[in-house]
């Protein structure tokens, strides 16, 4: 394993800038990335797989009279690296002026909480730990006389380090753990098989699932589809359950980055300001909540993380910017050079139970498929598995179907926000109630 | 530049060094030990609203160390190609096997690949970037023409050379140089009521002589054409109809569908709907498919596979009987067949499985036309987002744009819809096939790993599928 010096790579960067500032670079950033891993998979109660390595990588953006060349490599000897950053400053040469191009004005103040990204707990952990693991959980899951087959178990932790400075004089770094765990099951007959199963993923090993938590809601997800049928196509009322609501705010997240609207790519282009959502709609980008995966303390350019309100009330306050789209759209960078750190829906205070009452007849959406999202007009077309709801109970489980509709419809459909929300993913949401949907089926 | 050099300069490492490597590997007792190493240059231009913004360069460089013992796999990976650093990866990977055994040297033997499918005269790589830019400003230029209603272009020029050396301990050693360029261009068109995109590209394992002007002004021209179509188009109505698959993009119908279900990985593990389906009717038999990464210069073909193993042409499913797999030597040493160059990896940190690379429903006899005419009433879906697949067969393909085909003919542009269906279904309602093949470039996800692919299909009539729909 690799034993990495924290203020070696950092030093490292910083004389790579100054190398490329003296060599003809206007300006200079460079980022340099350390990692560490170490997966078990088990299948059909053995050991399939044990991956353990460790990795570095390089990547720098260069420019030259306001014109951009950007490169990276994971050959880290030093000639190549001078070479490389010699070639880029010719490359930036041949690319087009661009009055918007360059790093940040100013060097960021770094905030010096502690974001909790990284726990010396995954130290601790021996191989046999996570391989046992793995073992364990597949060997619950199949006890249930429904799973007639285990796809797959896994245990993986990760390590990381970051490092990055630029010709600003903005020098910065911070490691992150994590530990993951999961499975794949399929339930059924041999006439029809059913596949789904469940994750559990964490900063702390001690905020994992238990190995009988994870099982039995890996089985329950799966056996639930057992049965399900084909329905006529609908408009109904649905709910999300979390996972769906997820994917709805990762293609909301796509739609309010920089780049989209400026390049005219976006449904909400020119419409901060107005009312996008039901009024109970409130969601955040935060990179700053301790212990969290999509926490930060600063972003790909070296711009401090903040919490960002992208919509309050109903109301977008915000798109995602990097230095180059605030640049473009007359605004500030907000920090999401590298992406739309936590991002989540705050939750309600109904339960998924109180929810699921409040239907006559509708469908519980619990996972989707396909690509299906254009975000220039909104519109979202996906495959879709479900359980019918019928007079405020789950009656039976649906599949075949994929439900149509528009982000901005969507949004203003949103009827209930759920309790349900956990912190599983960067993007996040609880359950929600949308009032009603097109599902198509026979 | 990586050509005309060989593993021992680009690599610095010799056979004797290779071969005690393998050795390392296997003194805990592993049966089988493979060093994979790569070198990839690739290198990139992206011109937007009216200026080249950026160009970049990326290298990878490293190896790859698997030991298998039984059907259980140890690997590990460095970026660092000292030699001790390789060795220690060795021993971890070979940490699989749990006894002791004698260190044993491995006899290696050069072997020269036998295919030759890629276009090596002027790869892209070795171009100066100023020849490269004139092709995006050429590309950029007939997309923004196109029509006054085009508001954005993003034009992208992708390149790179890959060298790899495998060598195993049965005594391999291989090397191949692989070209792949993609050329991709996005537009925006409004028309102060609707936005629309269109998307298109164009490329595969060839070089300079590939991107003729003809071909650059087409390739913009079909982007620009596809958004401004969608202008006008509306919701598509929902429900099981009629459903017409063009020839351009509708290879990945045959790529979700029976594609990863025949890849022998799934089939080990019992997870694929085909498992045990081996000489029976999949599909109706006007159907046939194969799997074929000796054809040259497409996006997903190659000399050998990620394993060293020479490359050959697959028959999957013959006038609908299922009657092949792709393998790889996991699962062909599960399942107790040959392999057939079929395992990928998307880079050295990853290990091998079977995928796919040129993937094939062979044309039939019917012409687009009569395909067209002979509907009533159904959908008709020109371009794809993509498609996705889950093991147990059920598939979705994201229709980017389609049309209505009402008595015979394309009437009303369709936007945004999704097909689903089940693969062992859908494969026996192909009931008219084209005569009009056309290839659709594709990268494809799977175990976290993406590898570029082709599919190709002439234009095919499903009897009964359901669209997805508002209306």
């Amino acid at each position: 394993m690799m034993n990495l010096n924290e203020s070696n790579l950092l030093n490292t960067a910083e004389k790579l800038v100054d190398f490329a500032r003296k060599n003809g670079a206007d300006q200079a950033q460079i980022s340099i990335g350390s990692g560490e891993e170490f997966t078990v998979e088990v299948l059909n109660k053995e050991i399939e797989k044990l991956t353990q390595a460790g990795s570095l990588g390089l990547g720098m953006k260069i420019i030259v009279d306001n014109k951009v060349a950007t490169a990276s490599t994971n050959d880290l000897d030093v000639d190549s690296l001078n070479g490389m950053i010699l070639r880029t400053i010719e490359r930036a040469r041949l690319s087009n002026k661009d009055a918007f191009s360059g790093l940040p004005e100013s060097v960021s103040e770094i905030s010096d909480i502690d974001l909790m990204l990284f726990d010396n707990k995954i130290d601790d952990l021996s191989p046999e730990y996570k391989m046992n693991f793995a073992l364990e959980l597949e060997r619950i899951c199949l006890l249930d006389k429904r799973i007639v087959l285990s796809v797959g178990s896994y245990y993986s932790t990760q390590k990381s380090e970051h490092y990055l400075a630029n010709s600003k004089g903005f020098s910065g770094s911070y490691k992150r753990s994590s530990c993951s765990s999961g499975i794949h099951l399929q339930a059924g007959d041999n006439n029809e098989k059913f596949e789904d199963g469940w994750f559990s993923t964490a900063i702390n090993p001690d905020d994992m699932l238990s190995v009988e938590s994870l099982s039995a809601k890996a089985v329950e997800r799966a056996v639930r589809l057992i049965g399900a049928r084909k329905i006529d196509s609908q408009l109904v009322p649905v709910i999300f359950e979390p996972g769906v609501t997820s994917s709805l705010l990762a293609f909301l997240s796509g739609t309010i980055n920089g780049h989209s609207i400026y390049m005219n790519r976006s449904l909400f282009k020119d419409k901060l300001g107005e009312n996008i959502a039901a009024d109970k709609v409130n969601i955040k980008s935060d990179g700053l909540l301790p212990g969290k995966f999509g926490s930060k303390l600063f972003d790909a350019e070296g711009v401090a993380s903040r919490n960002i309100d992208v919509i309050e009330s109903g109301v977008l306050k915000s798109y995602l910017l990097d230095t180059y789209s605030g640049r473009k759209l007359d605004m500030q960078s907000t920090g999401n050079a590298s992406g739309s750190n936590n991002f989540y829906l705050c939750p309600g205070n109904i339960s998924l139970e109180a929810m699921i009452k409040s239907i006559d007849r509708g469908i519980l959406i619990t996972k989707l498929i396909g690509q299906g999202t254009n975000p220039v007009t909104g519109d979202i077309s996906k495959g879709a598995f479900g359980l019918m709801i019928e007079n405020g109970e789950i009656s039976y489980p649906v599949h075949e179907i994929t439900i149509s509709g528009n982000l901005a419809v969507i949004l203003k459909n949103i009827e209930l926000i759920g309790n349900d929300f956990e912190w599983n993913r960067t993007i996040v949401g609880p359950s929600v109630k949308i009032s009603e949907l097109s599902i198509s089926g026979k | 530049m990586i050509l005309r050099k060989n593993y021992e300069e680009i690599f610095s490492i010799n056979r004797d060094d290779i071969s005690r490597l393998l050795g390392t590997a296997l003194s805990k007792g592993g049966e089988f030990a493979e060093l994979f190493f790569e070198y990839r240059i690739s290198s990139s231009i992206l011109m937007e609203e009216d200026i080249i913004k950026s160009s970049s360069e990326n290298i990878i460089k490293g190896v790859g160390i698997r030991v298998i013992n039984g059907l259980q796999t140890g690997y590990a990976y460095s970026n660092d190609l000292n030699l001790e650093k390789i060795s220690k990866a060795a021993l971890t990977a070979g940490s699989i096997a749990n006894s002791n055994s004698k260190f044993r040297s491995i006899n290696l033997d050069f072997k020269s690949t036998k295919n030759n499918g890629y276009d090596l005269k002027l790869p892209l790589s070795k171009e100066a970037l100023q020849t490269k830019i004139e092709l995006v400003k050429k590309t950029y230029s007939a997309a923004l023409s196109y029509d006054i209603r085009i508001e954005k272009v993003s034009c992208g020029l992708g390149d790179e050379l890959q060298f790899v050396t495998i060598a195993n301990s049965n005594g391999l050693i291989i090397s191949d140089l692989r070209p792949q360029t993609r050329l991709s261009v996005t537009v925006t068109a409004g028309d102060g009521k609707n936005r629309t995109t269109g998307f298109k590209s164009a490329g595969g394992r060839v070089g300079l002589g590939y991107y003729t002007d003809e071909l650059l002004v087409e390739t913009g021209k079909a982007s620009s054409e596809e958004a401004i179509v969608l202008l006008g188009a509306v919701d598509a109505p929902s429900g099981e109809q009629v459903v017409v698959l063009s020839n351009e993009q509708s290879g990945v119908l045959i790529h979700e569908a029976i594609g990863h279900p025949l890849e022998a990985d799934g089939v080990r593990k019992g997870a694929s709907i085909m498992t045990g389906k081996l000489n029976e009717m999949v599909a109706n038999p006007i159907v046939s498919i194969i799997e074929d990464p000796t054809i040259s210069e497409l996006r997903g073909s190659l000399n050998i596979d990620d394993e060293g193993t020479e490359t050959e042409k697959v028959v999957l499913v013959e006038h609908g009987k299922l009657v092949g797999f792709m393998n790889d030597y996991l699962s062909a040493k599960a399942l107790g067949h040959e392999m057939n160059g079929h395992a990928r990896r998307e880079s050295f940190s990853c290990s091998p499985i079977p995928r796919m690379n040129n993937t094939i429903l062979l044309n039939g006899e019917s012409t687009a036309e009569e395909i067209i005419s002979s509907v009533k009433s159904g959908f008709f879906a020109k371009s794809f987002q993509g498609g996705m697949v889950n093991s147990t067969g059920k598939f979705t393909f994201s229709v980017n744009l389609g049309y209505m085909i009402e008595d015979g003919k394309l009437t009303q542009p369709i936007k945004n819809t999704t097909l689903i269906g089940s693969n062992i279904e859908i494969l026996k309602r192909i009931d008219m096939v084209g005569d009009d093949m056309g290839f659709f470039l594709g990268s494809c996800g799977k175990d976290c790993q993406t590898v570029p692919v082709t599919c190709g299909t002439p234009t095919l009539r499903i009897s009964k599928m359901t669209v997805g729909g508002t209306r």
